[in-house]
């Protein structure tokens, strides 16, 4: 039994689909019920929806054997996991934004708005640039608006949310897309089910290209 | 492996069992302290993990540490012999957590061996990595590899120091779609990155591999080293082992310390590496003198979690006193019990949620079963 950690919402919805696409269904989790785990004996998949900041931290300790997961958690967080594919989903930017008028002090250290506090640093050490890190869980959009930090790093899609607070993109640090992660120790136990998983997502993946 | 009773813990195992194993071939123990100067770590920062050290002053104002790894301390202190120290070591290291505001205890029982190594000594610490995730759980993998095989390839793209460690660190997760971005970002040619690429996504078991590797070698030090792994391969046959080692070209250790086979342990239960090590001559060369040197560590840690013993009782007996005097006829009735091999505890009330065969009341000098 393959245990695949999904990240719940939008991007666990496409990942779903990815899977099923590929063989790999369980048509009990389009049930309108709170269960979180779900299982196919047939297929020998069992699904946990989890939350997309956990899904990384799941596979870490061994509760799930692979998992699909933004870039973005793995450059936060620095686990030690297998990155086997790139599912080219959810793609979106990380990246500085501050409001439209903005124009850096260099005098002083820069203040910076983020949950992503580590990219953040390792992202203005590469500059070698003196920041006060401020963390956020969340609206990290009105931080700089309110005068709580010069700039912000966050993720972007569309940028919609940031036009409509009248803040641009500065920097792009890196672009994030879904990932195919797996344990170690579970890559050596179940090499056969995992490698033929990522072989038909391959194949899945050419053939959406 | 050593019979221990059942109440021992799968750490217990093997703080018993990985000594025997050890002094059966040759290997002696090795105690060190505790504590260390400070400056000799910070010399060696790369050497270590990631987590801090755990640092004081002691009455003369030096700068201390508590011991971070074994290793190290080793091949700085130990008296060597003429040819080839065999050690083996039980410690603890100590370091702080990633956060830095919580210390951990890490207890880890290995091997090192310094000086002249050859294809058999190699061959010998491999055998006992084998033989030590065995006595974990047979359902073991060693993945195995040689540092020169994908990271002298890295080293001949001519990047940066902090391209170099994303590169690595794209080849240690099997991370083959940001390392073609990066090469393609760098202008890395095609040729080494796809050759880096391939070799990377290797696991395989042994003859499989060597016949795979083969193919993509080109460079001296790659060919160099795909002949100690056929040595090795060689050497390991009939070992009995050769069917749970694969080799796993994602495997690397730092290359400023480590030059040659390096590997590290699955096990069935456990969801990372319970054992890691590899050839470190470098670090050998940097801290002492020009010695050959390889070794490896088991991490104990956790694997009580993993691999849980559950008791059925707490004791085989348990014997209520209600009798206010009496007490050489409660020990002598106590100790008949152990002395038959029976566990065997004395309450004066049976405690809540207590497991035993057979309860006994000690009574008027008698004992009764309940």
């Amino acid at each position: 039994m393959l245990n695949i950690a999904l990240p719940k919402g939008r991007l666990g919805d496409k990942v779903y689909k990815l899977l099923a696409n590929i063989g790999y269904d369980c048509s009990e989790i389009y049930d309108d019920n709170r269960k979180l785990i779900f299982t196919n004996e047939e297929n020998g998949v069992c699904y946990l929806l989890v939350k997309p900041s956990d899904v990384a931290i799941y596979i870490a300790h061994g509760a799930a054997d692979i998992g699909i997961v933004g870039k973005d958690i793995l450059e936060e967080d620095n686990f030690d996991l297998y990155e086997l594919l790139d599912l080219k989903l959810g793609k979106c930017n990380m990246c500085v934004a501050a409001p439209e008028n903005y124009v850096e002090d260099l005098d002083r250290p820069l203040r910076v708005a983020t949950k992503f506090t580590n990219i953040a640093k390792n992202y203005y050490l590469s500059l070698n640039r003196e920041i006060e890190i401020i963390k956020l869980n969340g609206s990290i959009e009105i931080a700089p608006l309110l005068g709580l930090s010069d700039v912000i790093v966050d993720i972007v899609e569309t940028g919609t949310t940031l036009r409509e607070n009248h803040l641009k993109v500065f920097e792009t640090i890196m672009p994030i897309s879904a990932r195919l992660i797996a344990n170690k120790s579970s890559y050596k136990f179940k090499t056969a089910e995992i490698s033929q998983l990522v072989s038909k997502l391959e194949k899945e993946l050419e053939n959406n290209d | 492996m050593v019979q221990l009773p059942d109440f021992f813990s799968k750490e217990d195992e093997l703080t018993f069992g990985l000594p025997v194993l050890f002094e059966n071939r040759g290997y002696k123990k090795y105690r060190m302290s505790k504590f260390e100067e400070y400056s000799f770590y910070s010399d060696n920062r790369k050497f270590l993990t990631d987590d801090g050290v755990i640092a004081f002053n002691n009455a003369d104002g030096r700068l201390m540490a508590l011991k971070p790894d074994i290793t190290l301390s080793i091949v700085k202190n130990a008296k060597l012999s003429e040819k080839l120290t065999r050690l083996y070591y039980n410690e603890s290291v100590f370091r702080m957590t990633g956060t830095g505001k919580d210390f951990k205890e890490i207890k880890q029982c290995g091997v090192e061996v310094l000086g002249d190594i050859d294809t058999y000594i190699t061959g010998e610490v491999i055998m006992l990595a084998a033989k030590s995730l065995e006595m974990i759980d047979p359902d073991y993998y060693l993945s195995l590899s040689h540092n020169d095989l994908v990271l002298s390839l890295i080293d001949e793209c001519g990047v940066s120091v902090e391209i170099r460690k994303k590169l690595a660190g794209c080849i240690g997760s099997k991370n083959t779609h940001d390392f073609k971005k990066i090469c393609d970002k760098y202008g890395i040619d095609s040729k080494t990155s796809n050759v880096i690429t391939e070799l990377s996504c290797i696991d395989l078991p042994f003859d499989e591999a060597i016949e795979k590797i083969e193919k993509l070698v080109y460079t001296d030090k790659t060919k160099a080293a795909l002949n100690e792994i056929k040595a090795l391969r060689s050497a390991l046959e009939g070992s009995g082992i050769s069917d749970r080692i694969h080799i796993d070209l994602s495997v690397t250790q730092h290359i400023d310390y480590y030059n040659g086979i390096v590997f590290r342990g699955y096990v069935e239960k456990a969801p990372s590496a319970v054992l890691s090590g590899g050839r470190y001559d470098l670090l050998a060369k940097k801290i002492r003198d020009n010695i050959g040197a390889i070794g490896f560590a088991v991490y104990l840690d956790n694997l009580n979690l993993y691999y849980r013993k559950s008791r059925e009782f707490d004791t085989d007996i348990l014997i209520i006193n209600k009798d206010s005097g009496n007490t050489g006829a409660l020990l002598k009735a106590a100790n008949e019990f152990a002395s038959e091999g029976r566990s065997v505890c004395v309450e004066k009330e049976k405690p809540e949620s207590y497991r035993c065969r057979k309860t006994y009341i000690f009574e008027n000098g008698a004992l009764t079963e309940e």
